[in-house]
């Protein structure tokens, strides 16, 4: 090596980590990122305790590379890397033709699906009509655009499974959806339906209900965003994919409001659409303010049943078409509600229950617990 | 701390070098002595004072030895049996209780509880390199350190601190007192650990994941499990020698010259070659100090054969508490032995057979390494030579494709071919290249580890 060379390179490592060093000293932290729809780590408070506890180590070293000056950037890099060497993936997202990214579904235990089926079942002789339905995802509807050989397990199986054994009645949303798999039924972006799928299995549950499907004619779509980015974009790093559309296909009734119930015993009132909602990060919360352990919709339809949903956060946006057949719908998220079912439908004189569950969220030991 | 993470690049690093470069001469020591405890406190904080302990130990029986050494020969070898004793019962009792716990228990009547201490991390390399120290000043090979600095600076020195080479004082010695910096040094340092982070960071971590895939397989085909072996295989080696180059190439940024520690094992020609191209640090101490002085080869077949028995099943059981490393270490004794009989002469004849043999026993071998227990090596073993009945699954294929570039790189890389041809460019495009690829190198190994899902320390437990 030359001279000069010798002196470029002792220069060029010498800015490379002193640069870094003194560029993520000087900007400030942040506290959220916004592609990676995550809290970032700040600067982890000191004390002797956590530092012989490992504790402060483990802390300080998330917070430097969550705070690294120009993190996204970084982290696109590294996606696109991977894509280089031909892997099609990164951080288990799959990179798909027409910019869909895919997370591929991994089949439960079959103990695990047993006990969250007999969890469901417990409900059987709650003295209300009690029906299950799991939603397959967009990993079973759109299965063949994976490459050959990637592993990613049949959904339709575990449902088959899961209501072979269930004493609940059944509804079919696995057909609804498929019917449909060449529309926009579910994001890009996002592991969530469209409202638009969100629809189609309405209308499979109305009509397993007897009650009358709502027309397509009678939608009134309305674009709320053209820029959401969701869950999926977040952890693949894919950070140039489009960004998907969102809208609402049927109008919030007048005088319909959502009043949600945190845990520490606190309540806030919101509609059922939360336009503010559209300009954060996490978009999707704009159907009912996103995950709670318990809301519930007055839906301003008078003299009508009420309907009781156990459910992940695929009902956020299904529950729009639920609002004329039903004068409350209650909503419980069972990963963060303690209190008894049972106890619940007695008080709150429910009239019909409904689990609304993808079937990756089913079968994952955190969700459904005692009833 | 570890080399490959933010916190030694961005922070710890920058601290360390420009201080190192700032003060006078004569306090650089000092500084290295002290940013060495921190980079091994960090994490594990109380284990600051087991290297203090080891310091002071091997430092004063070092002055010992040597006071003693050439008039009272009697006392200078009652001061190495003690130190070298308490040395190995400190990495017995951190590093092997729990083992021989759980093992004693298996006997009826007795019960003895696990203790679950976390491994103090490179103690096997420190104690290593420690306690060779005594023995030399012993031995006459080198002078006693007095400088307490110094020798504390030597024991700690955090680039070959947790994973080798194993640095023996006598190769140090005389760097501990001036060492000259220049920016060709500097240089030159700042290249070979660029080429070990990206060994470690582009190429071990990568293919590790592909590994990590196979060692949780419930089920293995034939062309699943060699795929998952040829992948740690290559994740181990780069992992490994990246490790060194750069330990190799921040000691050349602070002034030091450490020895080698790996020259393209897997173009080894036989089970002798491929270690003196593996691990050669470890392999050379183990000469030095257990082979040699057992005996060697001076004292006829059978005594030699036994004496490499010894050896390979210490070497086994350095590489962690478990036995299927004393069984892995006992694997290559008894190729070494077959060679040493016979089969070296045998495969001199037939090179490219050679190097295919000297690839598979490495590749198999490697499985009851890293395997977790003998049922576990059974099954994959098993499934490598056949008895899962499953020539290949289209899973199979999906990760060979994803993997075919960095396979491809990682075996080419593996060999001396890279740098003989980067040798062959004109000298003047050189200069150019070598910033060039350095700049991106760093980058690109800077964005894995912004986004390191997966980052592992495969020498937790050496």
């Amino acid at each position: 090596m030359s001279k000069t060379t010798n002196r470029i390179i002792t220069a060029l490592f010498s800015v490379f980590i002193g640069g870094f060093f003194v560029l993520n000293l000087l900007l400030p932290d942040k506290t959220f990122s916004e592609k990676e729809n995550r809290q970032l780590q700040t600067l982890p408070k000191f004390s002797f305790s956590s530092l012989f506890s490992g504790s402060f180590a483990t802390r300080f070293e998330s917070y430097c590379s969550d705070q690294f000056a120009g993190r996204d950037v970084w982290i696109e890099t590294k996606a696109g890397a991977e894509l280089m060497q031909g892997k099609q993936q990164n951080n288990g997202v799959f990179l798909c033709a027409g910019d869909r990214l895919f997370e591929p579904f991994t089949a439960p235990e079959t103990n695990t699906l047993t006990r969250a089926v007999q969890a469901a079942d417990s409900l059987s002789d709650a003295g209300v009509p009690v029906s299950l339905a799991l939603i397959p995802t967009a990993a079973q509807l759109y299965a063949e655009i994976l490459p050959d050989g990637a592993e990613n397990d049949d959904q339709k199986s575990v449902i088959d499974s899961a209501y072979s054994q269930t004493a609940l009645s059944t509804i079919d949303l696995f057909s609804a959806l498929t019917a449909h798999a060449g529309e926009y039924i579910f994001y890009r972006t996002d592991h969530h339906w469209t409202s638009l799928g969100a629809y189609y299995a309405a209308n499979a549950l109305r009509s397993s209900w007897g009650l009358p499907e709502i027309d397509k004619a009678a939608l009134t779509p309305e674009t709320v965003s053209d820029s959401f980015c969701g869950t999926l974009y977040s952890s693949s790093g894919f950070f140039w994919v489009a960004p998907d559309k969102m809208e609402t296909l049927i109008a919030a009734p007048e005088s319909s409001s959502v009043t949600r119930y945190e845990t520490n015993g606190t309540e806030q009132t919101l509609p059922l659409y939360n336009y503010d909602k559209l300009t954060i990060k996490d978009k999707y919360t704009f159907f009912l303010g996103g995950n709670i352990p318990r809301a519930v919709v007055e839906t301003g339809t008078e003299d009508a049943p009420s309907l009781l949903i156990l459910r992940d956060s695929y009902a956020d946006s299904l529950v729009p078409f639920m609002m004329d057949a039903f004068s409350e719908i209650h909503l419980i998220d069972l990963r963060y509600y303690t209190g008894s079912v049972r106890d619940y439908i007695a008080e709150n004189a429910v009239d019909r229950v409904l689990l609304l569950y993808s079937t990756d969220n089913f079968c994952s030991d955190s969700s459904l617990r005692i009833f | 701390m570890v080399f490959s993470s933010i916190l030694f690049l961005f922070v710890y690093l920058p601290v360390v070098l420009a201080v190192y470069y700032v003060v006078p001469a004569r306090y650089r020591n000092l500084w290295l002595f002290i940013v060495n405890l921190v980079f091994y406190g960090w994490g594990e904080p109380v284990y600051i004072l087991l290297m203090a302990f080891s310091i002071v130990l091997n430092y004063t029986a070092g002055l010992l030895i040597a006071r003693y050494r050439l008039r009272e020969d009697k006392k200078a070898r009652a001061v190495l049996t003690v130190n070298t004793v308490v040395n190995l019962a400190l990495l017995v009792f951190f590093k092997y209780f729990d083992l021989l716990a759980a093992t004693l228990s298996r006997i009826p009547g007795i019960s003895i509880p696990a203790l679950g201490l976390t491994l103090p991390i490179g103690i096997s390399f420190y104690t290593f390199q420690t306690m060779s120290y005594p023995i030399d000043v012993y031995r006459g090979d080198t002078e006693e350190q007095k400088n307490f600095t110094r020798f504390g600076t030597f024991v700690a020195l955090f680039p070959q601190l947790i994973a080798g080479p194993i640095v023996r004082y006598k190769d140090v010695s005389s760097q501990l007192g001036a060492r000259r910096l220049s920016a060709e040094k500097f240089s030159s340092g700042v290249q070979r650990f660029t080429v070990g982070l990206g060994k470690k960071v582009l190429i071990a971590n990568n293919i590790g994941a592909l590994w990590d895939v196979y060692a949780a397989a419930p089920e293995l085909s034939f062309a699943g499990a060699w795929l998952g072996a040829i992948a740690f295989s290559l994740q181990l080696y780069f992992d490994f020698s990246g490790y060194s180059d750069m330990a190799i190439g921040l000691g050349r940024m602070l002034g030091f010259e450490f020895p080698e520690n790996f020259n393209y094992p897997y173009i080894a020609k036989s089970v002798t070659e491929f270690w003196r191209r593996w691990h050669i640090s470890l392999g050379t101490w183990f000469r030095d100090y257990l082979y040699i002085p057992l005996g060697g080869n001076r004292r006829g077949l059978s005594r030699q054969i036994l004496n490499i028995l010894i050896v390979w099943a210490l070497t086994g059981l350095w590489h962690g508490a478990n036995w299927t490393f004393l069984l892995w270490g006992l694997y290559y004794a008894v190729f070494l032995i077959l060679e040493k009989v016979f089969l070296l002469k045998k495969l001199e004849k037939l090179p490219v057979l050679a190097h295919i043999y000297a690839l598979l026993v490495a590749v198999v071998g490697w499985m009851l390494f890293q395997l977790n227990s003998v049922g576990e090596v059974a099954r994959y073993w098993g499934a490598m030579f056949g008895a899962g009945g499953v020539a290949a699954t289209a899973a199979d294929a999906f990760h060979a494709r994803s993997y075919a570039v960095i396979l491809l790189i990682a075996s080419v890389a593996a060999t001396p071919l890279p740098k003989m041809l980067f040798r062959r460019i004109p000298q003047r495009l050189r200069n150019v290249l070598t910033p060039v690829l350095v700049a991106l190198c760093l980058v690109i190994s800077t964005a894995y580890l912004v986004d390191a899902t997966y980052n592992p320390f495969l020498y937790f437990r050496f």
